[in-house]
């Protein structure tokens, strides 16, 4: 016993980004197999040291650029490291605990949901969209689909008026204008343009369009403005109770199968994924395929994080993967498993660049660090079936929704990144 | 005489002409010789008989041996007086008149030729005489008269010529007298030997002196002489009697001798006799050419021209006209042989160059030592190779020990054990009772002792150790070398969704062509539509009846659904919200009304088996838009591939069991005229006109158009279950409820390609892919086999069928486990009815 511990002890050095929680810059001697939570005392005392009101400070070790997840030897010895030299362990803040803050019931699976500030907005497969508050309090239902929808965004949320759209397996995207103060909404356009179900939907950075990906193969953008000028022939409005139709800007062909995924990652580039197994980054001026990343699995959803400049897909496996569009030999940077089912949806921290939610048809949702490929940082568990949808648009409120008809929020807190 | 035979006589005959007097005169001595020793021989035999007669003459006939070695007895110094006479007398007769007898010789020749044959016949009757008795005794005196007359003269004639001989020859020849006479003994038994015989024969039988030696005959043998020195005889003769020495000599005799003798130097003692003998000249002049190292013979000549018989001029009459031997060009077989063995030797490297001699001598010189600590590897090249050492024999145990501890000795149980098996000894315990003694001293002889040495030794010598090879094949080795799966990915892997919803077991499902939907029949009397990616029940057509079989249009522009209900089979639309709204919609339009019924013409039996129904407006609303009655309830369907054909197989329906309906026309056909067994399901080929129809046993093809039977396969399984096409259409898979699958290359043979038989219950459904070269197959036991059958474009190359992963199937409900897969049109997702109400889509 005593001679394991003689050679386990190890050099190393502490160093972190975040210039609160900085500590001296000397080597220390430790035994090898300690674990990430003896890691946090020692970095706490050290802490102590130099600042007697400091409070205790939960951290997490980057050793190698890798999370420390089981003892220090073994995640040594996995990468490879030679134990000789100093080692330099990089810590930072852990990001904490969701907690469990609400659970929304729906009528119906919840299919599609989006945040924006305090409102959520859920699409489910009853045909109808519900607006809540943050709080779990029930602001709307709004029918109009005449089937389950699929996708949901806000467009603007403007003083009173909200604008948000849908997308629905009715074959129509539709934009709604919700005015907060009567708590009333109407439908002002329904684009029409779809053979087959919308499947999903983004809306632009600057909410000047959206763009749609369909069961019909292709993507397309159509005008998020409510007024119709831009619509150059204003069509025979043919059903005046759901406002103007609207006919797409572009229509941007190219997948062979249903387009699953569609995100903007900037004002004219779009990526979007499809069950062709196919990632296709699209340039909306030329409306022409930019880049195709191949996967071999037909890819369910997929989110673009211009934080990290990479993409996170999910397919129809267990594992989730991060792609690196811009990397030359390996597009696949890593690999995410922890799921046991179908991975159903991904979704980026809007302000962490390595944070990212993942929906799971095992009824799991968790969060992420990229640099953890092997384990999840959280799971969020609470749904009883599958989870179809999940959201990290407001940044302290991680949301997803399931096929047992609720909506599960959980509530981040506000940690040293976030604020 | 051949013509070269003369030429060579000829030769001869002209290179003897110089000695042809000397020649002549030989052999005309020869045949007198010849006769004289005729003559001669019968002389002695008188002379045997008439030995004791001749004692009285004896005083007349001085010259006569037999007389001389008779009186040779009775006074010895007479004898001597007599050789001397005897040597007077053929000196005198050596010193006759020469020149008479050199005239006169031919003459008396021929004379006495005529007077010895003359002699000749009175000798043989006096020879014949004598034998009978005395009384011509006078005549054969007579006769013996001239006999010695004869030889006397004859003896003459040859000391003259003798002479004439010496006086040719130079006087270097001459003998000393001071010679030892052991010297001259010595030479003269050396001349014996030599002597040529023509010559010694006359000198023996001319000279009368040699010839009563030859009678005198010593029959000791080649013994030393000195043997008989002590005694006064040297031997025996003839008739064994004994040969007395002749008187010893003193000094003073031979000193006398010396002076008074003349041939003193000239005279040998033959030891054998102890006589006296006078070396002719002859015998001298032989010595004497002996000495000189010259051939003995002088009448031989040594340089004799010589004839080449062999010339290497070509001769006009060869000696030989034969051609060469063949022989004379070859080398001879030992010749071969032996450069043979050279050659051998060299290839071996036997024999070795002279550096290669050099180097090894150079090496011998270098002392060599012996490696104590060399590796054991040197050691062992010189001993026995994988030398096996015999087992050995167990160590004695303690029951062998003179003083056992008790426990090993036998109670009385053991003893009674011990006793049972005296017939079977082999059977105890031990092979030996263990006996417990007071000491060692007192332990006897084992009495077994040699017994067992005896079979040691019979074991060691007659069960041959040997080193067993064991053969080393691993089972994998057995397997034919497939892909590993992991190459042949993508194919279903898990359980990804379970669709539920049903409230009976699952009949049936099928995808939408595009994978979006699946549907599904059940025994709870509803068609389901379900979203594929989440396993959301989008729609549910309540139909009253159990469904048996749901298929999904293949046609895009069609949004139709056939459902086999009993003894109906239901086309549904499954409504507006499924797939595309326009499509729906035309599908809708295009069945609602029938088209006008006057063109469509179907025969009596048709009729009476299918019925075209009416949509009753309930069931329009539930989504029917066509139905269609038959005589027999509906087992299997299957949608040909353009959509338009949907084939009905029946249960039971005989000849009457597979049904073509075309939709456009709202009109059946019946393809078969005769039943030729349980048809179990049919399908289209997905390329040309051809129909696959599984009876019982065997499944048959037959082409639409032609209306002909193109083929029929014999699946060797008991019941065929269900079966499924490959898309390209020339591979068939059935499978059977005696738990087989059969792979049927259509281009191969009527027979299975393979058989696979990967379940452990009835085999309920297969199912290919239509993209990935992937196929499925469940039954009742409860897994689902998915396996990769990859079908080449080369018709040399057969299918490659790899089974890949066994996937757990839904729950067992009485005894039924999966009752339909399918795969998913574009994913390699697998979709399964299970009798648990549920559906399985595995990924």
């Amino acid at each position: 016993m005593e001679q394991d511990a003689a050679e386990g002890q190890l050099q190393v050095r502490f160093v972190t980004k975040q210039e609160q929680y900085a500590v001296p810059d000397s080597p220390y001697a430790i035994q090898s197999n300690v674990q990430s939570a003896e890691l946090n005392t020692l970095v706490n005392a050290i802490l102590k040291e130099t600042d007697v009101s400091s409070k205790r400070v939960e951290f997490d070790f980057l050793v190698c650029g890798e999370l420390l997840s089981s003892s220090l030897t073994e995640h040594l010895q996995e990468k490879g490291v030679s134990t000789e030299e100093t080692i330099e362990i990089e810590y930072l803040e852990r990001f904490p605990a969701p907690a469990p803050q609400d659970c929304l019931m729906h009528d119906d699976w919840v299919s599609a949901l989006q945040t924006n500030g305090n409102w959520i907005l859920s699409g489910s497969y009853d045909n109808s969209l519900h607006i809540w508050t943050t709080k779990g309090q029930h602001k709307l239902v709004i029918p109009g689909h005449t089937s389950p929808i699929k996708a949901v965004s806000w467009v603007s949320v403007s003083g009173d008026q909200a604008v948000f759209a849908s997308g629905s397996h009715d074959q129509s995207a539709m934009l709604w204008v919700w005015n907060i103060a009567n708590n009333s909404v109407d439908c002002v356009v329904t684009c029409r343009g779809h053979d087959k179900g919308v499947e999903c939907m983004s809306v632009s950075a600057d909410a000047s369009k959206l763009a749609t990906g369909s069961w019909d193969n292709n993507i397309c953008l159509w005008s998020a403005s409510l007024s119709d000028e831009d619509n150059a022939p204003a069509k025979k409005r043919s059903k005046p109770d759901h406002g103007n139709t609207r006919e797409p800007l572009a229509t941007l062909k190219g997948h062979r199968e249903a387009v699953s995924g569609v995100h903007w990652m900037d004002f004219n580039t779009i990526v979007s994924s499809g069950w062709d197994h196919l990632l296709k980054i699209w340039d909306c001026e030329l409306n022409g395929i930019k880049q195709e990343i191949a996967g071999n699995k037909a890819f369910f959803d997929v989110d673009w994080s211009p934080l990290s400049n990479s993409m996170i897909t999910a397919s129809a496996d267990r594992h989730v993967r991060l792609y690196d569009p811009r990397s030359t030999e390996s597009i696949v940077k890593s690999t995410f498993t922890s799921h046991t089912g179908w991975v159903q949806s991904v979704r980026w921290s809007k302000t962490r660049d390595t944070l990212f939610l993942s929906a799971g048809c095992d009824g799991q949702v968790k969060l992420w660090e990229t640099r953890s490929p092997r384990m999840p940082l959280y799971d969020l568990s609470g749904h009883e079936d599958k989870v179809l949808c999940c959201d990290w648009s407001n940044p302290a409120l991680l949301i997803s929704g399931s096929c047992d008809n609720t909506l599960r929020i959980f509530k981040a807190k506000n940690a040293f990144g976030s604020s | 005489m051949p013509p070269f035979k003369a030429g060579l006589l000829k030769r001869k005959i002209g290179s003897e002409e110089p000695k042809k007097t000397v020649a002549k005169d030989s052999s005309e001595d020869e045949g007198s010789d010849s006769g004289e020793s005729e003559d001669l021989i019968r002389g002695d035999l008188n002379g045997a008989d008439d030995a004791t007669d001749s004692e009285q003459e004896a005083e007349g006939a001085h010259s006569d041996a037999e007389q001389d070695e008779v009186l040779f007895d009775d006074s010895a110094d007479s004898t001597f007086g007599d050789e001397e006479q005897a040597e007077d007398a053929s000196d005198e007769s050596s010193e006759l008149p020469d020149s008479e007898a050199d005239e006169s010789s031919e003459e008396e020749d021929d004379g006495d030729d005529v007077g010895e044959s003359e002699q000749e016949g009175e000798a043989e009757d006096s020879g014949e005489e004598s034998g009978i008795g005395q009384t011509h005794s006078g005549s054969s005196d007579d006769s013996e008269e001239k006999l010695t007359k004869q030889k006397q003269k004859q003896k003459k004639t040859k000391e003259i010529r003798e002479k004439e001989v010496k006086e040719k020859r130079t006087k270097q020849k001459q003998v000393k007298g001071a010679k030892d006479s052991v010297d001259i003994l010595a030479d003269k038994i050396k001349e014996t030997s030599v002597k040529t015989q023509p010559v010694a024969e006359r000198d023996e039988y001319e000279s009368g002196d040699t010839s009563d030696e030859e009678d005198r005959r010593n029959t000791v043998g080649n013994i030393p002489m000195w043997w008989y020195n002590e005694y006064p005889h040297v031997g025996y003769d003839l008739d064994g009697r004994k040969i007395i020495k002749p008187p010893q000599r003193d000094q003073i005799d031979e000193f006398l001798k010396k002076c008074e003798d003349p041939e003193f130097w000239r005279t040998v003692r033959d030891p054998a006799t102890g006589q006296d003998v006078i070396l002719s000249k002859e015998d001298l002049q032989l010595i004497a050419r002996i000495r000189q190292g010259q051939v003995p013979n002088a009448a031989h000549d040594e340089y004799q021209p010589w004839v080449e018989w062999f010339t290497r001029e070509v001769l006009a009459t060869p000696v030989r006209a034969f051609p060469e031997h063949k022989r004379s060009f070859l080398p001879s077989r030992d010749q071969q042989k032996h450069v043979a063995r050279i050659v051998h030797a060299l290839k071996m490297g036997w024999t070795k160059t002279r550096r290669q001699i050099a180097k090894e001598r150079r090496k011998k010189k270098v002392k060599q030592f012996y490696n104590l600590w060399g590796a054991a590897e040197e050691e062992q090249s010189r001993g026995i190779h994988k030398h096996i050492p015999a087992p050995k024999r167990a160590l004695p145990g303690h029951a062998e020990s003179y003083n056992p501890p008790p426990e090993y000795l036998l109670d009385k149980k053991e003893m009674k054990e011990w006793n049972k098996l005296a017939e079977t000894p082999w059977k105890r315990k031990y092979t030996f009772l263990p006996t417990k003694h007071d000491n060692l001293r007192s332990v006897g002889a084992y009495e077994r002792f040699i017994r067992e040495r005896f079979l040691r030794c019979l074991d060691l010598y007659l069960a041959p150790r040997a080193i067993h090879m064991r053969l080393t094949i691993s089972p994998e080795d057995l397997v034919p070398k497939l892909p590993s799966p992991r190459e042949l990915q993508p194919f279903p892997t898990f359980e990804a969704l379970a669709f539920k919803g049903h409230g009976g077991l699952v009949r049936s499902a099928d995808f939408d062509p595009t994978g979006q939907y699946a549907v599904s029949g059940s025994d709870d009397g509803t068609v389901k539509v379900w979203e594929t990616s989440t396993g959301r029940c989008l729609r549910t057509i309540t139909l009253g009846q159990p469904v048996s079989r749901v298929a999904w249009t293949p046609a895009a522009g069609l949004s139709l659904v056939a459902a086999a209900v009993g003894n109906r089979l239901l086309l549904l639309n499954p409504g507006q919200d499924i797939g595309t709204h326009r499509v729906a919609a035309r599908t809708d339009e295009l069945l609602e009304e029938p088209p006008p019924s006057h063109d469509v013409v179907m025969d009596e039996r048709t009729t009476t088996a299918v019925q075209w129904e009416k949509v009753k407006p309930d069931e329009w609303a539930l989504g029917v838009r066509v139905a269609v009655t038959h005589f027999k309830p509906v087992i299997h369907i299957t949608w040909h591939g353009r959509g338009d054909y949907i084939a009905v197989t029946l249960q039971d329906g005989a000849s009457r069991a597979v049904i073509v309906h075309q939709l456009s026309r709202r009109r059946s056909q019946l393809p078969f005229s005769k039943a030729k067994g349980l048809v179990q399901c049919a399908l289209f080929h997905p390329v040309t006109p051809r129909l696959f129809v599984a009876t019982q046993r065997v499944v048959r093809i037959y082409d639409l158009v032609k209306q002909e039977l193109v083929k029929k396969l014999l699946t060797g399984a008991q019941w065929v279950s269900a079966m499924a096409v490959h898309p390209a259409g020339d591979n068939l898979l059935v499978a059977s409820y005696d738990r087989k699958c059969m792979w049927f290359d259509l281009e191969l043979s009527s027979k299975p390609y393979q058989t696979l038989r990967l379940h452990g219950g009835a085999v309920r459904s297969v199912a290919f892919h239509r993209r990935y070269p992937l196929f499925a197959s469940a039954g009742d036991d409860q897994n689902i086999v998915v396996s990769h059958g990859m079908v080449y474009n080369d018709l040399l190359q057969n299918p490659l069928l790899v089974p890949l992963k066994q996937l757990r199937g839904p729950e067992k409900r009485e005894d039924l486990c999966v009752l339909d897969i399918r795969f998913h049109p574009t994913q390699p997702w697998l979709l399964a009815a299970g009798a648990d109400a549920t559906l399985r889509l595995y990924t």
